[in-house]
């Protein structure tokens, strides 16, 4: 195996075996551009790091016989962070063949940093040189034959977004070969590594990875590394045989003096295979993301940014679009008619209005998921893809990151938050970017507790848009305060410390249409297909209560809470029990209510219904994530919580209004 | 060996426009982040320039901008270029 190539790989193919190559690389250095590239298979890509966080896998296109890996970032090996380890688990246990690196061209030294660990893995490897059109942008020029010449790959360069390079890239594949090491160690770091190789290849020899490669790995006190050998029969008495070898090395720990070492032989490679042509690094991209972030002018740019994406999806989206759909189209042309045709041709009382009553499948459920919130959701999902792929999300952290101290977090949390904003469910699966597990639970609970996902945010700011930009404002003012109160008690709570930030600001980038569009439209599709059966399943829950005489009283037996403690009108319970299905199904029951609410009642009951249980989807990713006990424990949490901060600001804001 | 103020400063007292010359890593700041820092390409003697101090300070490392929170910053040791 060890002088192997592709064409290995293609007698395998040939033989109908699939053969498997990863895409490894940092993040945010166009991995999932080219893996589209390479697959025809689009996986969401966005200007921020930490945008996959699990291994995707398709066919590759220019060989349907291989099985092509989208690997997360990894900002450095050994492993630390969960998406990191990801991608150690995919190079331990999938049948690799073959490691495709992405680097970014503009930043070498980085990339060869990388290259020096995976080197040592004992797998063939290409290098492909993306996003050399900003690597020239900024004078920056590489020697891609110099650099293949010394590292022993061959080394590609490419524009992943525009599709330069893919066609050599497929066709060097053949010649993947095993690369020459970077560097060796300190000698005292080697023999230590060459004891523990030989342990390795002799009593827990991994079936493609160089033991060599491994015991690095292990001395960096990999995590998924460790839990491999810990499974093997003799896993523990190795492990503490390996502890027990890792040498005194003064003030730095072992990882970080092998991280030093790989910097230095990378930094060397770097200097050269490349050059930076003089005057050429300042650009327009790097002032505008260092004005993003500036102490004075980062403020007013963040709120140009929020009322930028008010008036589009607050004014535009839930007003002017969904007046047309909503009242015009539904109400005026398409539900009457629907109405006349299911009560001319079905007979039966109960199942007309079961299709076109009060609570109908199609009056109720259907009319709330295309007419209400899908135009919400398209404008919400449009003006998020063109914010991340601007690569201002990751900026918000140095704006936040001082706010989110004071809650014990860093502003690294302020990235699933905001993609929170998008979808809660899969921004619960983005903590897996940050660092700590109490990090992680923190911003988990915060997510379950007070981040409005895009359907329940579009249709808070269709309501209250529709009443005043001030109400608006009240809403925003009470969420950003729950979130804080809450996380500065959680902050308290859960054991651990914080730990201070140290972000990479990608640069910023005008957003390619093409790829908002095409990630809207899976955003949109992804969506239909998860609320439409929810919605239903909701509308029919609720026909049901309402036949069966429970939702009266439902709505008798919530008065005190909700017209005593809140404010609101009797029916609003009704949308509290459709709360529980999914909060923006309750938001749309209040939005429906709109014309009963007055502006106290709009606001508090927005209020409450955002802070109201996270819809089953997030639940369940919670369990993934943190278990069933946390979960249960954060809903207990977060209802009374809800209808608490609910009634105390029912209360103020009537000693006002 | 502890550094001399006269020869290496923090990197949060450097003038906002001046490049620099990373000298050392304080034991203050956590291994990990060391390491993170490393990987990132902020290994002494490396080049960067700071590019602001307020609300956290931001390095221009190669052609990466990177932010470090105060109480990482000011444990980063740096001397003139």
């Amino acid at each position: 195996m060890n002088q192997a190539t592709l064409t290995e790989h293609t007698t395998l193919a040939a033989e109908g075996q699939t053969t498997t190559l990863a895409l490894v690389g940092h993040p945010n250095v166009g991995k999932s551009v080219l893996f589209h590239r390479l697959t025809g298979t689009y996986v969401n890509v966005s200007n921020y790091p930490g945008t996959t966080v699990e291994v995707a896998r398709a066919a590759a296109r220019f060989n349907r016989g291989q099985s092509l890996l989208d690997t997360p970032g990894v900002l450095a090996l050994p492993s630390r962070s969960d998406d990191e380890r990801a991608t150690v688990r995919a190079l331990l246990h999938e049948d690799l063949r073959l490691i495709i690196q992405v680097g970014d061209a503009k930043n070498l030294r980085r990339t060869l940093n990388l290259t020096a660990l995976l080197a040592e893995l004992g797998v063939p490897m290409a290098m492909a040189l993306n996003m050399t059109d900003e690597a020239s942008a900024r004078g920056v020029s590489v020697d891609a034959p110099a650099l293949a010449e010394a590292l022993g790959v061959p080394v590609i360069a490419t524009v992943a977004t525009g599709g330069e390079g893919i066609a050599p890239l497929t066709d060097a594949l053949a010649h993947a070969r095993l690369p020459a090491p970077l560097l060796r160690y300190d000698p005292e770091i080697e023999s230590v590594i060459g004891r523990v190789s030989d342990i390795i290849s002799t009593r827990a020899p991994h079936p493609r990875l160089a033991a060599r490669g491994l015991a690095i790995l292990l001395l960096g006190r990999d995590a998924e590394v460790e839990a491999w050998l810990a499974g093997h029969p003799e896993g523990s008495a190795l492990l503490a045989e390996i502890a027990s070898l890792a040498p005194a090395v003064g003030r730095d720990s072992l990882p970080a003096r092998l991280a030093r070492e790989r910097g230095r032989a990378a930094e060397a490679l770097a200097r050269t295979v490349s050059q930076q042509a003089a005057g050429k690094d300042r650009t327009l991209s790097l002032l505008v993301g260092q004005l993003a972030v500036h102490r004075l002018w980062g403020w007013p740019m963040l709120l140009s940014v929020l009322y930028a994406v008010y008036l589009f999806v607050g004014v535009f989206g839930a007003s002017t679009l969904v007046g047309l759909l909503e009242e015009d189209f539904f109400g005026g042309i398409l539900n009457p008619a629907v109405s006349a045709l299911v009560r001319s041709h079905v007979g039966i009382g109960w199942l007309a209005d079961l299709l076109v009553g009060e609570y109908g499948l199609w009056t109720m459920g259907m009319t709330y998921a295309l007419a209400l919130i899908l135009p919400i959701v398209t404008t919400f999902f449009i003006a998020f893809g063109l914010l991340e792929d601007s690569g201002y999300f990751t900026r918000l952290s140095v704006i936040a990151n001082r706010m989110f101290a004071a809650i014990g977090l860093n502003g690294r949390a302020v990235l699933p938050m905001v993609l929170g904003l998008g979808c809660v469910t899969m921004a619960t699966l983005t903590t897996r970017i940050l660092h700590t597990p109490r990090e992680r639970l923190i911003t988990i609970f915060l997510m379950a507790l007070a981040i409005p996902c895009s359907a329940q945010l579009g249709v808070v700011l269709g309501l209250l848009s529709g009443i005043s930009f001030g109400a608006t404002l009240i809403w925003a003012g009470a969420m950003v305060l729950v979130l804080l109160a809450a996380g500065w008690l959680a902050g308290r709570l859960v054991k651990g410390r914080r730990v201070p930030l140290v972000t990479e600001l990608p640069p910023m980038r005008m957003p390619v249409l093409g790829n908002v569009l095409k990630k809207t439209g899976g955003r949109l599709k992804w969506y239909l297909i998860e609320v439409i059966p929810l919605f239903l399943l909701g509308t029919l829950i609720m026909f049901v209560l309402d036949r069966t005489g429970a939702l009266p009283w439902i709505i008798e037996a919530g008065k005190p809470l909700v017209t005593g403690w809140l404010g609101l009108p009797p029916e609003a319970s009704a949308a509290f029990v459709m709360g529980f299905l999914r909060r923006d199904f309750g938001a749309t029951g209040l939005f429906a209510l709109s014309h009963q609410l007055s502006m106290v009642q709009a606001v508090v009951g927005m209020v409450t219904i955002t802070l109201f249980v996270p819809c089953i989807a997030s639940v369940m990713m919670i369990v993934k994530e943190q278990g069933v006990r946390t979960t249960a424990l954060m809903l207990a949490l977060i209802m009374p919580t809800a209808f608490f901060v609910g009634g105390v600001l029912n209360h103020a804001l009537r000693l006002f209004f | 060996m502890s550094p001399t103020p006269s020869e290496r400063i923090r990197l949060t007292g450097t003038p906002i426009g001046r490049k620099v010359r990373v000298a050392d890593f304080g034991s203050e700041i956590d291994p990990l982040q060391v390491e993170q820092l490393h990987a990132y390409g902020m290994s002494p003697p490396h080049l960067i320039r700071v590019t602001q101090q307020q609300p956290m300070t931001v390095v221009l490392c190669d052609h990466m901008e990177l932010a470090l929170e105060h109480e990482v910053a000011r444990h980063v040791w740096v001397e003139e270029a």
